[in-house]
């Protein structure tokens, strides 16, 4: 947790603020160890260990922000990084037009544990490469397979924040995910096949659990069967995404476009704005009554679920579409009072010590059915079931969108036959979403984690979870992904 | 002290990385010890709606240190540099680097050699601050308001210091500096954009730039759709380098050897139109160039595609040596160009067009299939159609499905090479360039 030091830090910082007439001010301490073990064809090709320790500074000076960073921590880098924040500030106020207000929010005084069973850190580094040698010795033993990946992340977040409205929050925050993959050669062509544990805020128990080793042989057997698969035939295709594929097309074509600086322009020049322009909230066909998107940045174990965001602003839950209908977006303090918004819902977040927060997309997730997986299959005559992520891209008001996946099936009579290769659809946000016509039961709801997730000038990485159950998307256009189509 | 006029802070001077370096190598037990700093200072000033919306300065150091006993090797970084933090890094690259398995492809650092001097530093850069960076934000944003036009954009400054030290005497050490600007305008519905990253911060052409961005919206006003399909395009520089790109990032030799690349079996072969040839020339001005790369090696002027064929690939130091390849060419200053006589200009080549696509920028460009290359994008602010030597119309923006792998087998007619720079790519010299077929998959409906 945070250090004696910390506070004394933060306490400088916000009596420069205070002396400066800013409106508001607050600092956020972070110390970030980061390890990372990758695996490539049969060797232990590196093993990392990162610790990225500093402090950022934000200043509110008459409705305009300066923000200025360091990472050297002492007790004269404190005070003149704030000083230059706050006189950023006061530049930017005298060109402002419009002044920043900040919507209300209620002091805290917390502190935040991720809760975990074993501490990834503390277990030993030959545990983690064995298992990584393992894992690719399994994948590359079977004839065919001629590249193999596999790794190991972790990341332990300290983070302090402190403001000039008094709250104060420290964090420990834990993360961990792992992967391995599989890539086959098959007359000159070559396919891969991926097997991820979600990104979570959980411990090493995440990787026992996920049993690289049990999946191994499995993930090289489908590389083999997609490499020897037959391409796609375009036309139209009844699709059946599973959760991690979904994780991705929520992302782009929900997440982003629910993001309400987005909305308002202030990504215009970069990631882009969105087509669910303000008018639209509460009157928006965004897809059929099956589709129910629901923010929930409280839910145990995802990467939004923090407690509270940068902003100092509670976790919360809320709903982006029901029943079809675009009702909300992601929020920080400064942007939600230009909707009405009386509160932030807490979605401000930056990716470390060195960066200004901005608004993220919350942890969004597709609200389970009532149906099984097996009930959306048997009901498709002619259809493709899609697991996993691969190509993606979608326009800058995240429109016209494009989605391959890892792994592609035949879908004739009801019934999963045999792999394909190449498979790629795209289509138009809100009609691909009205084609849903079902979503499998909450049993089927699995969890998938985002830490690249771009955004901003300079750019940040944010984090999310997508959850979802399987769902069903009638007659969607699919093309084979190649030159020759 | 005035912190905005960017005396603060002061980075790693060479002497500095020296002491640094060699507190690291003397106190290491391993067998190789190298080190990395990159010490960084930058700023962003970003505005929207035709106001900052962000103005922000962060100074990060970082050291890395990279041990290896025998073939174990490990690798511990941190950005604190007192001397107890940078104690514990060595410390826990050694712990790393004593437990793990031996690595077939692990070789020791470089030999040290010459590194070639270039001005990576532009002093003007280098002293930028904020009051710079708000001075031409606000220049764009005051063209724009006087012609009643939305802008979005940054204008960007950093200082960097460099540096590489290993046990066998190996020391390299770079200031670079770098400044960029964006910007997209939006007229109603339709937008314009342009964009600049120079070594200097007085070549960003801030007047210039804008007023292209502010033309480009004014004539995208009303756009009509036009059905998928294939079409000669005419593609602006930008638009050429984010596919030049990925081509660029699949070079890599190792995925070659093991089959995985879709340049496997085509070095030496043509793989483009036999007028193109690409070059890595660090050291022209426009251009990115560097003293070394990441490994401490110098980097260099190189040839990688002859005449459309292909002449290198990109290495790894491990799978170089085992290829017999004795140097290794660098490619961070790409510049591609055609044989043959250019157009002046993009309106020259927009007057000899009979009927094409013109495309000022691709966005979100990514794989689809890595075996031929094939990739998708989308065209963004500013897609035109080109009739009869004349931008008859602006066009609703088209997605794309295509492998510049057979985009580039045939150019109708091309200009001389320009700079070019989008948000995703980084920066190269390439023409714009004429093509007789492109194939655009579907359109969307803004």
């Amino acid at each position: 947790m945070s250090t004696p030091a910390w506070d004394e830090f933060a306490e400088l910082a916000l009596n420069r603020i205070a002396a400066s007439g800013a409106e508001y001010g607050d600092i956020r301490v972070q110390d970030s160890s980061t390890e990372h073990l990758q695996g490539e064809d049969r060797r232990i090709a590196s093993i990392r260990d990162t610790r990225d320790i500093g402090f950022g500074v934000r200043v509110l000076y008459h409705g305009a922000w300066g923000f200025a960073a360091s990472s050297v921590l002492s007790l004269e880098e404190v005070p003149r990084v704030a000083d230059l924040a706050i006189e950023i500030a006061k530049s930017s106020a005298s060109v402002a037009i419009e002044k920043v207000r900040l919507a209300p929010e209620p002091v805290h005084h917390d502190r935040i544990v991720t809760p975990y069973r074993t501490d990834p850190f503390s277990v030993p580094l030959e545990k983690k490469t064995d298992l990584l040698l393992n894992t690719m010795e399994v994948l590359q033993s079977q004839s065919g397979i001629a590249r193999s990946s596999a790794s190991l992340w972790a990341r332990r977040d300290r983070k302090l924040f402190v403001s000039s409205e008094g709250t104060h929050v420290e964090f420990d925050l834990l993360a961990g995910q792992g992967d391995c993959m599989a890539t086959a050669l098959h007359e000159g062509r070559f396919a891969s096949r991926s097997f991820n544990t979600p990104h979570l805020r959980r411990g090493y128990e995440l990787i026992e659990e996920a049993d690289f080793l049990r999946e191994a042989p499995r993930v090289a057997d489908q590389a083999i069967e997609k490499v020897k698969a037959s391409a796609v035939d375009a036309g139209q295709y009844d699709l059946v995404l599973d959760p991690e594929h979904l994780s991705l097309t929520i992302h782009e074509s929900c997440g982003h476009p629910s993001e309400l600086d987005r909305a308002l322009g202030y990504e215009a020049n970069y990631a882009g704005t969105s087509f669910l322009t303000t008018e639209k909230r509460g009157n928006f066909h965004y897809g059929s009554r099956h589709v129910n998107l629901v923010a929930d940045n409280t839910e145990s174990e995802t990467l939004a679920a923090t407690g509270y965001d940068d902003d100092g602003v509670a976790c919360q839950k809320w709903d982006i579409i029901r029943h079809g209908i675009f009702v909300g977006y992601c929020t920080n303090r400064e942007v939600a009072p230009k909707i009405g918004e009386s509160r932030s819902c807490g979605s401000n977040r930056a990716d470390g010590w060195a960066n200004i927060p901005m608004v993220r997309i919350a942890n969004i997730g597709l609200e389970p059915g009532e149906a099984t997986r097996d009930q959306l299959i048997a009901d498709v005559k002619r259809g493709i079931y899609i697991e996993g992520h691969g190509s993606y891209s979608i326009d800058q008001r995240r429109y016209n969108f494009q989605f391959g996946g890892d792994a592609f099936w035949l879908i004739e009579n009801g019934r999963r036959t045999h792999m394909l290769r190449d498979v790629i659809y795209h289509g138009i946000t809100p009609e691909f979403w009205t084609s849903c016509d079902g979503v499998a039961d909450r049993s089927f709801r699995q969890r998938y984690g985002f830490i690249t997730c771009g955004k901003g000038q300079p750019g940040q990485s944010g984090w999310m979870t997508h959850a979802a159950s399987p769902a069903r998307f009638r007659q969607v256009q699919v093309i084979r992904g190649e030159g020759s189509s | 002290m005035n912190v905005l006029n960017g005396a603060w802070p002061k980075l790693t001077t060479s002497d500095e990385f020296r002491f640094l370096s060699e507190l690291v190598i003397t106190r290491s037990s391993a067998d190789h010890t190298i080190v990395r700093l990159r010490d960084h200072h930058t700023g962003t000033t970003r505005f929207a709606n035709n106001q900052v919306i962000q103005n922000v300065d962060a100074r990060r150091g970082s050291l890395a240190v990279t041990v290896a006993f025998g073939g174990r090797h490990g690798t511990a970084a941190t950005t604190d540099f007192t001397a107890g933090a940078i104690q514990d890094t060595l410390a826990r690259a050694e712990r790393i680097a004593r437990i793990s398995p031996v690595d077939p492809e692990y070789l020791g650092p470089p030999d040290p050699c010459l590194i070639p001097v270039r001005e990576t530093a532009k002093p003007e850069t280098m002293a930028a601050g904020p009051p710079k960076r708000l001075e031409y934000a606000n220049e764009a944003i005051g063209h724009c308001r006087m012609e009643n036009i939305m802008a979005a954009g940054v204008v960007s400054s950093s200082a960097t210091t460099v540096g590489i030290a290993a046990d066998n005497g190996l020391f390299c050490y770079e200031p670079r500096a770098d400044a960029r600007f964006s910007l997209t305008v939006q007229a109603g519905d339709a937008s314009g954009w342009s964009a600049a990253a120079h070594r200097s911060i007085d070549h960003l052409r801030i007047q210039e730039r804008t007023l292209a961005a502010i033309a480009k919206s004014k004539r995208g006003r009303d756009a009509y759709e036009l059905p998928s399909g294939r079409y000669s395009v005419i593609l602006e520089p930008a638009a050429v380098a984010g596919l030049w790109a990925w081509l660029i990032w699949s070079l890599d030799a190792k995925s070659y050897m093991k089959g995985t690349s879709p340049f496997t079996g085509k070095l030496g072969q043509a793989i483009v139109d036999e007028r193109l040839t690409l070059r890595n020339v660090p050291d022209h001005t426009d251009l990115l160039g560097e003293g070394f790369t990441h490994e401490g090696l110098p980097s260099s002027s190189s040839e990688w595609i002859d005449h459309g064929t292909l002449k290198q690939l990109a290495y790894d130091r491990f799978t170089a040596k085992a290829q017999g390849v004795k140097t290794i060419p660098t490619l961070e200053a790409p510049a591609l160009a055609v044989e043959g006589p250019p157009s002046h200009s993009i309106q020259d080549l927009i007057k000899s067009t009979e009927r094409a696509i013109l495309v000022t920028n691709f966005w979100y460009i990514r794989p689809v299939n890595p075996h031929d290359l094939t990739l998708t994008g989308m065209t963004r602010d500013g897609t035109f159609l080109v009739e009869k030597g004349e931008i008859v119309s602006p066009i609703r923006n088209f997605r794309f499905h295509e492998s510049p792998l057979q985009a580039f087998q045939q150019l109708t007619s091309w200009t001389a090479p320009m700079e070019a720079v989008t948000s995703e790519t980084g920066k190269m010299l390439v023409p714009a360039m004429a093509l007789p077929h492109f194939h655009f998959s579907s359109v969307t409906r803004f």
